[in-house]
């Protein structure tokens, strides 16, 4: 149980980051102009690419892509959908409400529905990583200092985030 | 000397399971070859300090059945920065807690502390490295940025009470959110409840610990006292949210 949540919050964090890379690069150069053009689908993401934590890496270049980013003054909202991505979980997809360029909301579209566990999984670990993702996006932080944690709490820690998404 | 990174990106992060808790570095990818020496490190410290483990030096020498002189030379060490610590903290930091000898309060920053510079012995000169929750860290990230440490809330999960800058600068925080309340007043023989969580920032981790420790036991008058404290900065999260920081403390609005 333990094991299949740090794999969805490295799935997560991976959705996350993969589609704020591709709205971070072209939305660079115009940022502003592309405000409120609605729903726009993160076409070109592979599935495979967005489940998969090996491309983590990746994952952290555009992380730090969009921290350099701020969002104008002002900036108009938007949505946009990822792709279905094929988790270990089943079918997830996540849209992003974006002001300027900074993510605002995440939500995820579809959840597994094809088993109690993984709705045990869902239903108590995606708010919460959601939550994590974002504070860890608005907050641009390279670590977590807190009351010490265990080995267990470790698992569960912002810092356990940070890790993943920057390993 | 080991090339400083050129983009963040040239980062490795390592996450390692020891003292019963996770250390997590944050060091240029160029230096990864360092890492298998400070990890070594990290599990003599726990061998020999455990007050878990009925062999440990520290176990033996609190049971009388180890002379000082036998222990590891690091344990006397340890026992002089302790009586410092309680010397300066008015023996709000003490090494024996509950009445029993455990120096664990001090040593997992001493640790830390001393795996920073066995990193920058090696010539590692950008690195972070979090023990459960306390930090050292020392250059920058990343050119021109300085490192940005969020403090978790004790309130809410998952979230930042605050972010802190620097470059060569320690960060510890002692709370009840993780483990419930442990801290006792050791003037009192009472819990301390007083405060969700204190964090202390200043140059080395050991002593930013020790005054974390004693800072949550001292419990919300702790204000005066570390704006007193030269050379390491406060900030203080009361259990109705409320928060309170010592006037030079690193937030981010500085």
């Amino acid at each position: 149980m333990r094991r299949a949540i740090l794999a969805l919050s490295s799935t997560i964090a991976g959705l996350v980051l993969l589609l704020s890379f591709k709205i971070h690069i072209p939305g660079s150069t115009d940022a502003g102009t592309t405000a409120a053009s609605g729903s726009a689908a993160g076409t070109g993401a592979g599935s495979a690419d967005m489940a998969g934590a090996g491309h983590a890496g990746h994952a952290g270049q555009a992380r730090r892509e969009a921290r350099k980013a701020r969002p104008p003054h002002g900036a108009a909202t938007r949505t946009v959908t990822g792709t279905v991505a094929d988790t270990t979980y089943g079918p997830m997809q996540v849209q992003l409400t974006l002001a300027g360029q900074s993510i605002t909301r995440v939500k995820v579209l579809q959840r597994t529905d094809d088993g109690a566990e993984s709705d045990q999984i869902d239903a108590s670990a995606i708010p919460k990583l959601i939550n994590e993702t974002l504070a860890v996006q608005s907050a641009r932080i390279n670590a977590v200092s807190g009351a010490s944690y265990t080995s267990a709490g470790y698992r569960r820690s912002l810092q356990s985030a940070l890790d993943q998404a920057g390993a | 000397m080991i090339a400083q990174p050129v983009t963040a990106a040239e980062r490795l992060r390592h996450a390692e399971p020891v003292m019963g808790t996770v250390v997590s570095f944050d060091i240029p990818a160029v230096a990864a070859s360092v890492l298998p020496r400070v990890l070594r490190w990290l599990h003599w410290v726990d061998a020999t300090f455990s007050p878990y483990r009925e062999d440990s030096d520290v176990s033996r020498f609190g049971r009388g059945q180890l002379p000082l002189a036998d222990c590891a030379p690091e344990l006397a060490e340890v026992l002089g920065e302790c009586a410092v610590m309680r010397d300066i903290t008015g023996g709000y930091f003490t090494t024996t807690p509950g009445g029993v000898f455990d120096p664990s309060g001090l040593v997992k920053g001493w640790s830390i502390e001393r795996a920073g510079r066995l990193l920058a012995a090696a010539g590692v000169t950008s690195y972070c490295v979090n023990g459960g929750g306390d930090l050292q860290c020392a250059g920058e990230p990343a050119p021109g940025q300085p490192w940005r440490i969020g403090i978790a809330s004790p309130l809410q999960p998952g979230r930042v009470a605050t972010v802190v800058t620097g470059r060569d600068f320690a960060v510890a925080t002692s709370g009840s959110a993780e483990r419930g309340a442990h801290i006792v007043n050791p003037h009192t023989g009472r819990l301390a409840a007083d405060l969700a969580s204190v964090t202390i920032t200043g140059p080395r981790l050991t002593t930013a610990d020790a005054y974390a420790t004693a800072a949550f036991a001292i419990g919300d008058v702790a204000m005066g006292w570390a704006e007193r404290v030269p050379g390491y900065e406060a900030f203080a999260v009361r259990p109705d949210g409320r928060t309170w920081q010592t006037s030079g403390f690193p937030d981010d609005s500085r």
